[in-house]
C-alpha cells in the first residue's frame, strides 16, 4: 500500500472504531500513535527512537498552552455555578408575566428562558432537563399542545452552544486557529436570528391556532405591573448584565475571550452568592464537574491533533483535497455538500467530534473556494444546532423525554422538535444569501478605519 | 478484585478532584489580571504562564478521573443498544489493542520530554517573568500513569461485567444536573453503564 492508501485506510478504520463506541479520545490517540509509528519508520531504527514520542508529547504541550482553550474550563466552570445559582424559576417566572400579553406567552418565555439561560450556562443538557421539568409541565397544564411545548424546550435549551459566549464557538476558534473574538462577533446576529424565527414561530403558529396554546386563567396572568419590574429586576436583569458584560468585554476588545471567562466566573459565583445559592457543596460539585467536562474536551483535542498530524503526513488530508478539487464543485456547491456532510454527523455523534474531529478535514480546503472560516464556522454552529434534535442520539430529545411525563412519546418530542430544524435551516439559507449577517459585526468592530 | 476496583478509581477520582480546585486559582488569577490591567492599568508579566499553567495541569490530571466516571465521550448509538456482555467484550478487547499501548507511548514521551525540561529547569517562552514551565511537562508523564492505572482498572471492571453480566457498580460521585435528575425520575431501571455524556 501507499502512504496516502494508508491513510485513507486509517480514516476508514478510525471511522469503524468510534461507531463501536469506544472512548473517542483515545482511539485517535492510540491511532495517531500507531500509525505515525508506521508513518515515520525506518528500516534498522530502534523501535524506542521513533519520531512519533516526540510528536504526540508536543500535541500535548500545545493543547496544555493553547491561550485560547484556556477559557474553557472558565466558561464550563461560570456555567455550571450559574446553573446551581437559584434563578432559573425566577427568570421563568418573571418572563412568564412580562409575555403575559403576547400570543403562547407560555410557550415564549420558555423560549426567552431558555436562551437566556443557556448562554449564560452553556450546557445544554441542564437547561433542557431543568426546563423540562419547570416550563414543560407548566405549559401542559395550562393545555398547551405537547408536540409544540416539547419543540420549545427542545430547540429553546439548544441555543447556548451558538449564542456567544458559547463553548462550541471558542472550540471551532482554537481548531481554526481563528480569533475567538471576531467569531464571537460573527456569531451574534445570527444567534439572535435563530432565537427571534423561534419566537415568531411559536407566535404565528399561537395566532393561527389559538387551540395550540389557550390563554391563561385571569388569576395567573393579572399581577401588577410594579410586580412584573420588581421580579425582572431581581432576575432578568443580574443575569443579562453578567452575559452582557462578559460579550461587551469581549466585542469591544477589553478583554480576550478567557479574561472575559475569568471574570464572568467570578461574577457568577458573586450572582449565586446573591440568591443565596453559594455554599461549599454546590461549589465543590461545579469544580468536579468542571474539571470532568474540560477533560473530556482538552483530551479530544490532543487525540485529534496527533490524529491529524499523521493523516496530513501519510498524505491522507491530500487525497481528500485532491478528491474534492476533482469533483468541479462551485463554492455554493461545496458549502452545500460539507454542511449535509456535517448535518449527517449530527445524528450519530455530538457536536465536539463534529467540530474537533471533522471540522478540520474542510477547514485546508475552504481557500481554494474562496470561503470566510468565520462565514464558515457560522454556518457549522448553526448546523450542530440540529444534532441535538435529530434522531437517533438526540441528546435534547433523549433530556426531556427523561424528565417528561409517561405520556409525552419520543416521536411527540422529535415531531415537536421538527419545524425547529427547519428554522434552523432556514436561518443558514438567509446567512448564506446575506453573508452580511455574519459578516457585518466583525468587520465593523475590528476593521481600522 | 473489585476492593482492587475501587481503590484505582479513589485514586485517580483523588488526584483529579485536588487538581480541579485549579479552576479557583484560575478564576481569581485572570480577574486578578484583569482588575490591574484594566482598571489600575499595570498589568502582571506572568497572568498568560499563569493561566495556561493552571489550565493544563486542570484537565490532564482530571483524564483518569473523568475515565473512572465514564465520562470520556463515545458516539454511542450502537453501543447503547447492546448488553452489558457485548459492551464489556468489545471494551476489553480495544482497552487491550488500543487504550494501553497508546497511554505507555504516551508515558514513555512525556517521560523524554519532562525529564529534559527538569533538567535545565525549563521556564516559559511566552513572557520574560521566568515562569517555571518544567512542573507542567513534569505532569505529563505523571498523567500516563494514572491513565495507564485507570485502564488496567477499567480492563477489570469489563472482566467483572463479561462474567457477570452486568456493569459493576461506579463509586458514588457528583454527576451532571441531567444524569442526575434523570436517575431520579427512573430509579431502579437505571442502567449504570450508559456513558454519562457532559452535556456541554
Amino acid at each position: 500500500m501507499t502512504d496516502p492508501q494508508v491513510g485513507m485506510f486509517m480514516l476508514g478504520l478510525f471511522i469503524f472504531i468510534i461507531m463501536l463506541g469506544f472512548p473517542i479520545a483515545f482511539t485517535l490517540i492510540a491511532m495517531g500513535v500507531g500509525f505515525g509509528f508506521y508513518a515515520y519508520y525506518t528500516p534498522g531504527q530502534p523501535i524506542l527512537d521513533n519520531r512519533i514520542f516526540s510528536l504526540l508529547v508536543q500535541k500535548t504541550f500545545e493543547v496544555t498552552s493553547n491561550d485560547v482553550l484556556t477559557a474553557v474550563p472558565l466558561f464550563l466552570f461560570m456555567g455550571y455555578v450559574v446553573e446551581r445559582a437559584n434563578i432559573l424559576d425566577r427568570l421563568f417566572r418573571s418572563l412568564q408575566i412580562a409575555a403575559k400579553n403576547v400570543p403562547g406567552s407560555l410557550a415564549v418565555a420558555t423560549l426567552l428562558t431558555c436562551a437566556m439561560f443557556a448562554t449564560a450556562t452553556g450546557i445544554v443538557g441542564a437547561v433542557v432537563t431543568l426546563m423540562g421539568l419547570l416550563a414543560f409541565p407548566a405549559m401542559l397544564r395550562a393545555g398547551y399542545d405537547v408536540k409544540l411545548s416539547a419543540g420549545v424546550v427542545c430547540a429553546g435549551g439548544c441555543l447556548g452552544i451558538l449564542i456567544p459566549p458559547s463553548i462550541l464557538l471558542i472550540v471551532y476558534a482554537a481548531t481554526a486557529g481563528i480569533s475567538a473574538v471576531k467569531l464571537y462577533a460573527a456569531a451574534m446576529i445570527p444567534g439572535f436570528l435563530l432565537a427571534s424565527l423561534y419566537v415568531v414561530y411559536v407566535i404565528g403558529r399561537a395566532i393561527l391556532n389559538p387551540a395550540l396554546c389557550p390563554k391563561l386563567p385571569a388569576e395567573e396572568t393579572n399581577v401588577p405591573l410594579a410586580e412584573v419590574v420588581r421580579t425582572l429586576l431581581t432576575s432578568f436583569f443580574p443575569l443579562a448584565a453578567l452575559i452582557l458584560s462578559v460579550l461587551g468585554a469581549i466585542l469591544l476588545g477589553l478583554a480576550t475571550p478567557s479574561e472575559a471567562a475569568g471574570a464572568g466566573a467570578l461574577a457568577s459565583l458573586v450572582l449565586a452568592a446573591a440568591y443565596g445559592a453559594l455554599n461549599f457543596t454546590m461549589l465543590r460539585d461545579s469544580v468536579f464537574l468542571t474539571a470532568r467536562a474540560t477533560a473530556m474536551v482538552c483530551y479530544l483535542f490532543i487525540g485529534s491533533w496527533t490524529f491529524a498530524s499523521v493523516f496530513a503526513l501519510l498524505g491522507g488530508q491530500g487525497v481528500i483535497e485532491r478528491f474534492f478539487l476533482g469533483l468541479n464543485l462551485s463554492p455554493t456547491m461545496f458549502l452545500i455538500f460539507t454542511q449535509a456532510i456535517i448535518f449527517l454527523l449530527g445524528w450519530p455523534l455530538e457536536w465536539t467530534e463534529i467540530i474537533i474531529i471533522f471540522v478540520p478535514i474542510f477547514l485546508p480546503l475552504l481557500d481554494n473556494f474562496g470561503i470566510d472560516p468565520i462565514f464558515f464556522g457560522i454556518l457549522v454552529a448553526l448546523n450542530t444546532q440540529t444534532a441535538f434534535n435529530t434522531p437517533p442520539v438526540a441528546m435534547a430529545a433523549f433530556y426531556l423525554k427523561g424528565v417528561a411525563p409517561p405520556h409525552v412519546t419520543l416521536a411527540d418530542i422529535f415531531k415537536g422538535a421538527l419545524p425547529f430544524v427547519f428554522m434552523v435551516f432556514l436561518s443558514m439559507a438567509l446567512v448564506y444569501i446575506f453573508p452580511g449577517l455574519a459578516l457585518w459585526l466583525p468587520d465593523y468592530l475590528y476593521t481600522p478605519r | 478484585m473489585t476492593r482492587f476496583l475501587f481503590f484505582i478509581d479513589s485514586l485517580s477520582a483523588w488526584v483529579g478532584k485536588a487538581f480541579a480546585w485549579l479552576i479557583l486559582v484560575l478564576t481569581f488569577g485572570v480577574s486578578y489580571e484583569v482588575f490591574v490591567r484594566y482598571v489600575l492599568g499595570r498589568p502582571t508579566t506572568w497572568a498568560f504562564d499563569m493561566s495556561y499553567i493552571n489550565y493544563g495541569a486542570l484537565f490532564l490530571m482530571a483524564g483518569a478521573y473523568t475515565l473512572s466516571r465514564n465520562g470520556h465521550v463515545r458516539a454511542d448509538v450502537v453501543y447503547r443498544f447492546w448488553r452489558p456482555r457485548m459492551q464489556a467484550s468489545m471494551d476489553l478487547a480495544l482497552y487491550i489493542l488500543f487504550f494501553l499501548p497508546a497511554v505507555v507511548a504516551f508515558m514513555y514521551s512525556g517521560w523524554l520530554y519532562a525529564g529534559a525540561s527538569i533538567q535545565f529547569r525549563e521556564v516559559s517562552i511566552f513572557s520574560p517573568a521566568g515562569v517555571p514551565v518544567f512542573p507542567l511537562k513534569a505532569l505529563i508523564p505523571v498523567t500516563g500513569a494514572l491513565l495507564l492505572c485507570q485502564g488496567v482498572a477499567e480492563v477489570i471492571r469489563c472482566i467483572l461485567c463479561i462474567r457477570s453480566g452486568r456493569w459493576p457498580q461506579r463509586l458514588h460521585d457528583v454527576e451532571e444536573i441531567e444524569a442526575q435528575l434523570l436517575r431520579e425520575r427512573e430509579a431502579g431501571a437505571a442502567e449504570p453503564s450508559a456513558h454519562e455524556g457532559t452535556g456541554v
